[in-house]
């Protein structure tokens, strides 16, 4: 194989896997701290996505400065939902640690907002406009890299690097640490689980705005555009281990490469087969996923 | 208990009311539609059109012969799911008593429905849904407006060879870039039989998910294939993603060829922009047609739904003249006299016949025997991207020269 082709591959599948680390990133977030799957993470970034074309069309911004109007509001919104809707059966079912319930509120969740957003926006797919980074490509001779994927990539770095500073050094983040490992015990160290559990979906639910801001410079955005990422993510984040930030980008860089160099030896449907199979292989051998903790039950 | 039974005495009178007022007579019509999922675009599309047409024929008395029934259209999404259509079929015929299906522009959807529909007699029209096997098993029950894809591929092989003939230059090689569903498949596979007498040479065939997170490997291996031609079948969403990273990386064949569908969709020009300029696609139907109330229908539909009405869109909305005047001439909800009456469809002007061709009639099989298609090329004239007929060239829109080759990027 040409080394040209293999770098221009390589340099695809790095930057379009940590964008795919990023999405993920927002569901392992909040599995790693409720301990429940979020079935509409999909949704979120769609959200995310509807949030952050509203927020350029309007403010005639570019996404990445757009980003002061759409983080906050995501996070509000991530927030209220888990304070509305998960909260209530996390009280219900005070005996159970994952209560299964939540599956099935947020896949309902998922319905309604994918349904809504067809209601409101019809089905049409929508590019941003203006787009200051349309079509915007580094050029090394046979080799082209497209700039709305690299400042991508930066972004998940940024983010990553944030959360990762966040958690490990404010007191907030500890809190959210030691709930996450132990949220009776951190009850009793007079963490407040329900503040925490809240903050910690704003966070995940606010990630999923960035990979909103991240995605619309280069994707359509329509009212169904979760769920290919959704089904990743899922993937992304067993791969990587469950409630691990940087296992997420791994794991998405992982299956990025997956995707962008195994169409030179298959057809390109093909290549999710290996993923697929790749996942289910981690699952057998090492379930807790490349970087995940070991889990505390 | 007392309080019991005076509230269950008012729920039953609230249920009988309604159902005492829809005692009129009408004529129930399911529609199996991607109403949500990756085509849900086209599937509004399919809706709105019928709509209208079922506004217009319900406003000017509904079937006369009927007493003027009405004809009431229930819709089902099918998600783009075969399972979930043939579900819904079943439904509409069993539970909702339907008196003829329509549908379900998803090659995928359309041909196990209609076997739904086969097994219990009730006549299935087919606006769109262009794979040539659904009307190749011998049912009695299924009529189709638009051409099949065989009749596409035909076309698409007989364009390239006209413009290399008209413009000069040759066409060496070919690209196949298709999605996987049956629509696409079905296309490629006809497609490398007409290759073999074309004299062009395949350098790439390659299946694609339409609900591909990044087309970007894809493209890439476009780019290394060096194709002049470049062939393809694209559902709405990969139609834009794939023309503006083709774009991106600067790949640029002699000639990229649409094969409806996603290349038609009213989103696909406002998504790609600049992109989109001098794609060629075929198509059965174009705003510009010259047909008497081609124009005034086009005008009404914009108003209404904001968009331009597509070759689907159209296919759809002579669909239901069609039924209405089969129904007419059936004079009766039996299945069996509606398909009689079908069969012998021979609809020639009247509201709602604003496609290019003279008349609808369905041949043995239930194929609308004139159903014809031409080719637009995408450019802008100086008022914005629009598409352009260019083919056949008595067709062409007068004082148009279509741009040929691309101008490379």
């Amino acid at each position: 194989m040409d080394p040209v082709f293999l770098a221009q591959d390589c340099i695809n599948g790095v930057l379009m896997g940590l964008i795919y680390g990023l999405v993920a990133l927002g569901l392992t977030l909040i599995f790693g701290v409720l301990k429940v799957i979020n079935f509409a993470h999909g949704s979120f970034l769609m959200v995310g996505m509807y949030v952050a074309y509203w927020a350029v069309t309007l403010s005639g911004l570019s996404p990445y400065p757009a980003l002061v109007i759409i983080v906050p509001a995501m996070f509000l919104f991530g927030y209220w939902v888990q304070h509305l809707l998960i909260r209530p059966i996390f009280i219900a079912e005070k005996n159970v640690r994952e209560p299964i319930t939540v599956i099935i509120v947020t896949t309902g969740l998922w319905y309604v907002l994918d349904n809504l957003a067809l209601l409101v926006f019809g089905p049409d797919y929508r590019a941003l406009n203006p787009n200051p980074l349309k079509g915007q490509m580094l050029e090394m001779g046979e080799i082209i890299v497209s700039v709305p994927k690299l400042y991508g990539a930066l972004a998940t770095l940024a983010t990553a690097g944030g959360l990762h500073l966040f958690l490990q050094h404010t007191r907030l983040g500890r809190a959210v640490r030691a709930t996450s490992l132990d949220r009776e015990a951190a009850s009793l160290m007079g963490i407040g689980q329900w503040k925490i559990f809240n903050i910690a979906f704003g966070i995940g639910t606010a990630v999923a705005g960035i990979s909103g801001a991240v995605l619309t410079p280069f994707y359509n955005v329509y009212p169904t555009v979760g769920i290919p990422f959704d089904i990743k993510s899922f993937v992304i984040v067993v791969l990587g281990g469950l409630g691990s930030i940087w296992g997420a980008l791994v794991g998405g860089v992982i299956i990025g490469l997956i995707e962008s160099i195994g169409p030179n030896f298959m057809t390109s449907t093909w290549t999710e087969g290996i993923v697929y199979a790749l996942f289910l292989l981690v699952l057998f051998v090492k379930p807790s996923g490349l970087f995940g903790q070991k889990q505390d039950w | 208990m007392k309080r019991s039974h005076l509230l269950s005495a008012v729920l039953t009178l609230c249920l009988a009311v309604p159902a005492l007022a829809f005692a009129a007579p009408s004529v129930k019509v399911g529609n199996i539609l991607p109403l949500s999922g990756p085509s849900a675009s086209v599937g509004l599309q399919a809706k709105q059109a019928r709509e209208m047409a079922i506004e217009e024929i319900n406003g000017a008395g509904g079937i006369k012969s009927l007493g003027g029934a009405k004809i009431e259209l229930l819709y089902a999404d099918s998600k783009s799911d075969p399972n979930v259509g043939v579900t819904e079929a079943e439904r509409f015929i069993n539970t909702e008593k339907v008196h003829l299906l329509a549908g379900a522009w998803n090659s995928g959807v359309t041909y196990p429905t209609t076997a739904v529909a086969e097994r219990y007699g009730i006549p299935y029209i087919v606006p769109v849904s262009v794979r040539d096997t659904i009307t190749e098993r011998g049912f009695k029950n299924v009529f189709r407006i638009a051409a099949k894809d065989s009749w596409w591929t035909r076309d698409q092989f007989t364009f390239l060879k006209d413009m290399q003939q008209e413009f000069g230059g040759t066409l060496s090689t070919v690209a196949f870039v298709y999605e996987n569903g049956d629509w696409g498949t079905g296309f490629a596979a006809q497609w490398k039989e007409l290759v073999k007498s074309s004299g062009m040479q395949v350098v790439l065939d390659e299946p694609y998910s339409s609900s591909a997170t990044d087309l970007t490997p894809l493209v890439n291996k476009i780019r290394r294939a060096k194709p002049d031609v470049l062939l393809l079948v694209s559902n709405a969403a990969d139609a834009i993603l794939l023309t503006n990273t083709l774009a991106d990386y600067k790949v640029s064949p002699k000639v990229i060829l649409g094969s409806g569908g996603g290349h038609a969709d009213p989103t696909f020009i406002s998504a790609c922009g600049a992109n989109a300029r001098y794609v060629f696609d075929i198509v059965e139907w174009e705003t510009d047609v010259n047909k008497p109330g081609a124009r005034e229908a086009n005008e009404k539909y914009r108003a209404k739904y904001g968009t331009n009405l597509t070759g689907e869109a159209v296919d759809a909305y002579v669909a239901m003249y069609v039924m209405a005047d089969a129904l007419e001439r059936a004079g009766s909800l039996d299945p069996a006299a509606i398909r009689k009456a079908l069969a012998e469809t021979d609809y020639k002007s009247g509201p709602g016949m604003i496609v290019t061709y003279d008349a609808i009639k369905f041949d043995e099989s239930g194929q609308n025997r004139n159903a014809a298609l031409s080719i637009v090329q995408i450019n802008d004239l100086g008022k914005g991207l629009e598409r352009i007929t260019v083919w056949p060239k008595a067709a062409r829109r007068a004082g148009y020269t279509p741009v040929f080759p691309m101008p490379a990027k």
